[in-house]
């Protein structure tokens, strides 16, 4: 059976739907400094998908695609976990699941200056913040936020660190808190989420940092009470096995 | 053995003394300070000295019997197209100088220093340049051994003509920014003022 191309479809009817890559959209509400954002390409007056994603738009002219891959596309602004690869005398080249390494200069902490440059060692874990991220040049990174104070950014020590999809971290981030987070008991662990796909998690014991991961990875395409109930057989089944010991 | 052979001359061979000739283009004058030998293959050509110098002697040069591309020289003005945008230069092909087209591929950067005049340590690469975009640049220097050293740094430098994230050729409205003729969007880059 022949591929069929994809005809051009009115905007508003594809709002909030999946859109795959090829869909071409058009009849835009306003076309005015359209605002176009992950996701989409922007072709005279039509956009064209270029990722399987949910349409979204946002009055009066911002258009973006909600998707959820292993691979991060930086944008400006988005706060991400990288693992330092590397060092050249301006940049600590960082790895953050992207398509290029991207570049934390060494000044870029707060209080930073050539004198007191931070020993990263390569391998440490970093809580970061996107600063530029164009088409075509390695994207730059911040440890301090725009007006330059540390605001907990910056290496994270301990812990465990494992990988997600870009949407299972969007949905942790996500106001109401999510359902798995609210089930377990916030107080007694921390957790740093990365818009790229990376979760830190640190708690008490060994056995409650497995948990916690384990109940997060599995939580992806649960809806919410299947998350709560899904938290409350973990935790059980650890009390009890804790208890039995 | 025609006449014309006589006045071919190869790489090496002695054209005269150094006390009737001066080493011109194509030659040079050996160690010793005597010889004058021939450098490249070509037609040997005696120059007469200016009617206003001292100067008795006449110059021999050696001129190729090729036609050479053009080649970039510091000083002049070149166009080229831009490949790469790093944090701080950027990375050019050089496709004409002056206005011959050249037979082989030049590359320059453009440093971030170079970009403009004023407010140097400010300048942003992505918003002087984008891959694609092409620009009229002035040579600084040979550079090093990958790429010649370009600079934009003058009003009539920069980039000369650009292509919108839509696919446009955009019209410049200001040295900073260009806009798109399709879709309104302006864009910034450093844009030469052409006359």
């Amino acid at each position: 059976m022949d591929g069929q191309l994809s005809a051009p479809t009115q905007a508003t009817s594809l709002f909030d739907q999946t859109v795959i890559p090829g869909d071409i959209i058009v009849d835009l509400p306003s076309v005015a400094n359209l605002r176009v954002g992950s996701g989409l390409r922007q072709d005279c007056f039509e956009l064209l998908a270029m990722k399987v994603g949910t349409l979204r738009y946002k009055k009066p002219n911002k258009y973006w695609l909600e998707s959820s891959h292993k691979r991060y596309d930086p944008s400006v602004e988005d706060t991400i976990l990288g693992i330092v690869v590397g060092r050249n005398s301006e940049n600590f080249l960082v790895d953050i699941k992207s398509s290029s390494l991207a570049l934390l200069p060494v000044v870029a902490f707060e209080g930073g200056t050539k004198k007191n440059i931070p020993k990263l060692e390569i391998g440490s874990l970093l809580y970061v913040r996107v600063v530029k991220a164009n088409h075509g040049t390695n994207p730059e990174l911040s440890c301090t936020d725009a007006s330059g104070k540390a605001a907990q950014f910056g290496p994270l020590k301990e812990g465990y660190m494992f990988d997600s999809s870009t949407g299972l971290a969007r949905m942790l981030l996500s106001t109401p808190t999510c359902p798995v987070l609210q089930a377990f008991d916030l107080q007694r662990f921390k957790i740093v989420i990365g818009l790229n796909g990376r979760i830190w998690v640190n708690a008490s014991t060994p056995s409650m940092v497995v948990l916690i991961s384990n109940a997060i990875m599995a939580s992806e395409f649960l809806s919410a009470s299947q998350q709560a109930n899904m938290v409350k057989e973990l935790t059980d089944q650890l009390q009890t096995r804790c208890s039995v010991r | 053995m025609s006449a014309g052979e006589e006045n071919i001359a190869t790489p090496g061979e002695i054209l005269g003394d150094s006390s009737q000739f001066i080493a011109g283009k194509g030659t040079y004058l050996a160690p010793n300070g005597r010889n004058i030998h021939a450098s490249l293959t070509g037609q040997r050509r005696l120059v007469p000295p200016p009617p206003d110098s001292a100067e008795k002697r006449l110059t021999v040069e050696v001129v190729g019997h090729k036609t050479r591309g053009a080649v970039p020289e510091p000083g002049v003005v070149v166009i080229a197209r831009v490949t790469r945008v790093m944090a701080r230069m950027a990375s050019a092909d050089i496709m004409c100088v002056e206005s011959k087209a050249v037979k082989e591929k030049f590359t320059g950067i453009i440093r971030q220093q170079d970009v403009r005049a004023t407010e140097i340590d400010k300048v942003d690469m992505y918003q002087s340049f984008r891959p694609g975009d092409i620009v009229k640049a002035e040579v600084l220097s040979l550079g090093d051994a990958r790429a010649y050293y370009l600079s934009t740094a003058k009003n009539e430098l920069g980039v000369v003509s650009a292509q919108s994230i839509a696919g446009a050729t955009m019209v410049p409205i200001s040295w900073t920014d260009m806009q798109c003729p399709s879709t309104g969007q302006v864009e910034k880059r450093k844009v030469a003022k052409v006359l």
